[in-house]
């Protein structure tokens, strides 16, 4: 049998869709700015890019305040209980129809790798982006601001592999929603906020 | 008697000032409104280029004597005219740079332009 | 009683000289009348028939005292500069250059363009003040004209030239000229500068007749519908020196614009001077890539844009072909410009030209004749830019670069400077013989010669700073970030989009690529394994 819970609340839901919507045309305009292909074309493209950057740090704001407010920023505390076969059952259990390892609460809404994963983008992509990305806006005050050994070469190599490997992890992310017990049923829940467990 | 003494003084002094003051041509405005006015419908399409060295002096005095454009169906004053560049200022800047100008005054720069630029003038020019 | 009626009658007649003086008063708006205080029609000193230039200088000078003196100090009279950043004594009377190379022995043909009269050889008096030519900057009317070969003399009357050729070059009236004296324009200025190097733009690219009367698109400053700009609007003068210079360009500018009562020295004629060095509103990110561009470089997007084409290459050493008659040669391309003269080689024209781009920090060396070159496949150049990414006084300037190939003395290795213009026996022009004309040419400048005749490649800048185009047509970012950048050449610089990384392009779409490969290879396993069951 299974049971409905409550997991992804009514800001965290906002909070992610506006998020994805805003990250994924971050990556369109980010590839079209660096050459990629032409959609907007140089100019529009970082004109676009600019403003989708200032939404989601704006967004971020919130959400930073969301996560201490309600204690959810302890859904990322890292363990190591669990990963080793939460990554049996990706490699073989998820073939054989096995029994998934982790069972979600509303305390424990992300799997061990989930949690790694996440983490991994927020002290390490994130701020790989934020940081070279917001002194990519502001190159014109380096010089005020004491930087002057930064290299506007190294601050955009770091914005790329930023981008890169967000890229990255997008591919996977969207792929493992489909891990659930049936293909939609990861995306249902961060639409509605219920995930069936068994 | 005072009065009419005043009048007849004032009027006096009008005319003098009138006199005093006549209009010397600006052939450089001239070639402005000439080059944006006049050669924006005589470019070689559809009416055929007219360049000022495409007449001699004679030729441009008689023709802007006799005052008929488009074979006598019009005039060339009314191109010059401020209600016609009232007409067109809004798409040409000339015409709007020009608006307040008296229409005698332009009409003079247009022939001073003209007849300095004649076949037979001190600078033949072409609009090329 | 009665005065009471006077004050009335007082007011009526006010009111009626009102209402007749109405058109009079409207008529008082004459332009030119206003523009000065002295109208020359009236001097009787002026209503006189003059035969020759410095006839009318002596009439000026009785007024103007000082006006000689002023103009005996400028490189416009001297043709001497001495460059006190190089220590190079510059100017058309010494250097050489890859156009018409040298004013030595043909005085008479280039003075046409010296604000003087009867400059014809190495003798003319620098410190005659009736030799000074008022009328080529003040005139007016558009009439005056000094021909080549008169030494700078206007004709005053009808004169075969030259003699025997049957070509009449029409006499003009000075004493109707000197009348109408009144400030520059662009059209006296451009009567020398749109035609320097023997033509219409043939020399620098952004200057040609096109600006006598240009519209906003060729130049947003002069536009004569519009700002119309004279070129004195930025070259101001003082006691007639005017600002402004090629052999010292201002490349940067950090003293921002220039307000009323701010003690300053720099050039007025530069664009921060007005515009300042924050020039950008709407658009913040502009103004630091102002920093390092000069303004120029965007805003002049490409030069030769007024419809008149301006030469690119010349190459003396074709030059001397006769016809089977033997006479000179002279051939056209479809649009009629001359592509190739018996006695000046072949031409290469252009218009609309994207500008080659460069580090410039404003100083200049030329390659003066007394200078040893060597001849390699290297240009050699005939005036050489300073400027690096790294002496914080550079900027990326757009510039032409004219390049030709001229005569050269392999022997002493230098360039040297041949007798061009002249009817004479030994002119090239006119005989087509370079011994000759390299001979007397070397002569007159004073500057030993091996007899021996090679000719040598090389190539002249020129920084593009006129025809800025309207705002609107100013280069986008996409003309520089891009892959076949603009800036392509230039170093020391990290430009986004042309420096992309390759390598780190390569890792990353590998890392996107692998994650792709994992989440297909998993989802079609997990499709197989679902089936088996």
């Amino acid at each position: 049998m299974s049971e409905r819970i409550y997991v992804f609340k009514r800001f965290e839901r906002f909070w992610h869709w506006s998020q994805a919507g805003l990250i994924m045309f971050l990556m369109l305009t980010a590839f079209d700015i660096h050459g990629t292909y032409t959609i907007f074309g140089f100019e529009k493209a970082v004109a676009y890019h600019t403003i989708a950057a200032w939404s989601l740090i704006g967004l971020w704001v919130f959400a930073i305040f969301w996560h201490f407010t309600t204690g959810e920023w302890k859904q990322y505390i890292p363990t190591t209980e669990k990963v080793v076969a939460m990554m049996n059952y990706y490699l073989f259990g998820i073939f054989k129809d096995a029994p998934h390892p982790f069972r979600l609460t509303q305390l424990r809404k992300h799997n061990p790798l989930q949690r790694l994963a996440y983490l991994a983008i927020m002290v390490f992509v994130g701020p790989l982006i934020w940081v070279t990305g917001v002194l990519y806006l502001f190159y014109a005050n380096w010089a005020a601001w004491g930087l002057t050994a930064v290299q506007l070469e190294w601050v955009a190599t770091g914005h790329i592999i930023g981008a890169f490997l967000m890229l990255a992890f997008l591919i996977a992310h969207v792929y493992l929603t489909t891990a659930g017990h049936t293909p939609l049923a990861h995306i249902k829940a961060m639409i509605t906020g219920w995930e069936e467990v068994d | 008697m005072k009065l009419t003494k005043t009048l007849s003084a004032a009027a006096l002094l009008s005319l003098f000032a009138a006199s005093a003051i006549a209009y010397d041509a600006d052939w450089k405005r001239g070639r402005v409104y000439y080059r944006s006015v006049c050669t924006s419908c005589h470019a070689v399409a559809p009416s055929g280029a007219i360049n000022p060295s495409t007449k001699t002096k004679a030729e441009w005095a008689a023709y802007l004597k006799a005052d008929k454009h488009n074979k006598g169906k019009d005039t060339v004053k009314q191109y010059v005219s401020k209600a016609y560049r009232a007409s067109i200022k809004s798409g040409n800047k000339a015409a709007e740079k020009f608006a307040d100008t008296p229409d005698q005054e332009l009409m003079d720069d247009i022939s001073a332009f003209l007849t300095k630029g004649a076949k037979d003038g001190d600078s033949p020019a072409t609009c090329s | 009683m009665k005065r009471a009626f006077t004050r009335v009658a007082l007011v009526m007649c006010y009111a009626g000289w009102l209402a007749a003086a109405g058109p009079v008063l409207a008529d008082e708006a004459k332009p030119l009348k206003l523009n000065t205080t002295a109208d020359h029609t009236k001097f009787k000193e002026l209503q006189k028939e003059f035969t020759s230039g410095p006839e009318v200088t002596k009439v000026c000078l009785t007024c103007h005292t000082e006006a000689a003196g002023q103009i005996h100090r400028t490189k416009h009279w001297k043709w001497e500069y001495l460059n006190p950043q190089t220590g190079q004594t510059l100017g058309k009377k010494t250097v050489v250059n890859n156009f018409c190379i040298s004013i030595a022995s043909n005085y008479a043909s280039c003075t046409s363009c010296h604000v003087g009269y009867g400059w014809k050889d190495a003798s003319f008096d620098f410190k005659s003040e009736e030799n000074v030519d008022c009328l080529v900057c003040h005139d007016t009317t558009g009439n005056y004209r000094k021909p080549p070969g008169f030494a700078g003399n206007p004709v005053v009357k009808d004169t075969e030239f030259p003699p025997g050729s049957g070509k009449i070059i029409k006499g003009i009236n000075l004493s109707k000229i000197a009348q109408k004296i009144g400030k520059t324009s662009r059209d006296t200025c451009g009567a020398c500068h749109f035609n320097g190097g023997g033509g219409d733009g043939v020399k620098h690219g952004d200057m040609d007749t096109s600006l006598a009367a240009p519209t906003k698109e060729l130049d947003v400053h002069m536009d004569a519908e519009g700002l119309d700009f004279t070129c004195g609007t930025c070259h101001t003068s003082s006691s007639h020196d005017v600002a402004g210079s090629r052999y010292t360009p201002t490349a940067q500018d950090k003293q921002g614009a220039r307000i009323r009562g701010k003690a300053d020295k720099g050039n007025p004629a530069t664009c921060v001077a007005c515009h300042g060095n924050g020039p950008h509103k709407k658009e913040a990110r502009l103004n630091q890539h102002a920093t390092k561009i000069a303004c120029q470089t965007c805003h002049i997007p490409t030069y030769a844009r007024g419809g008149i084409p301006t030469k690119m290459v010349w190459d003396w050493s074709t030059a001397g072909k006769r016809d089977a008659e033997g006479k000179q040669i002279t051939l056209k391309d479809a649009k009629g410009h001359i592509i190739y003269e018996s006695r000046k080689g072949d031409f290469t024209l252009a218009e609309n030209v994207k500008p080659e781009y460069v580090w410039f920090n404003g100083q200049v060396t030329y390659t003066l004749i007394t200078d040893k070159i060597e001849k390699s496949e290297q240009r050699t150049p005939i005036n050489k830019l300073g400027g690096s990414p790294t002496d914080g006084k550079s900027m990326i300037w757009p510039m032409k670069v004219f390049r030709g190939t001229q005569p050269y003395d392999p022997v002493n290795k230098t360039l040297v400077t041949p007798h061009t213009a002249g009817n004479d026996d030994t002119g090239y022009w006119k005989n087509l013989d370079w011994d000759k004309a390299i001979t007397v040419g070397m002569k007159d400048s004073g500057h030993p010669f091996s007899g021996k005749i090679d000719f040598i490649k090389t190539e002249m800048s020129w920084p593009i700073t006129h025809m800025v185009a309207p705002k609107e047509k100013a280069l986008g970012c996409a003309e520089c970030h891009s892959k076949q950048s603009r800036l392509a050449g230039i170093p020391g610089i990290y430009i986004p989009v042309r420096d992309n990384n390759k390598l780190l392009d390569t890792i990353g779409w590998s890392i996107v690529f692998l994650t792709l490969l994992g989440v297909f290879g998993h989802g079609a396993l997990r499709i197989v394994s679902s089936r088996k069951p």
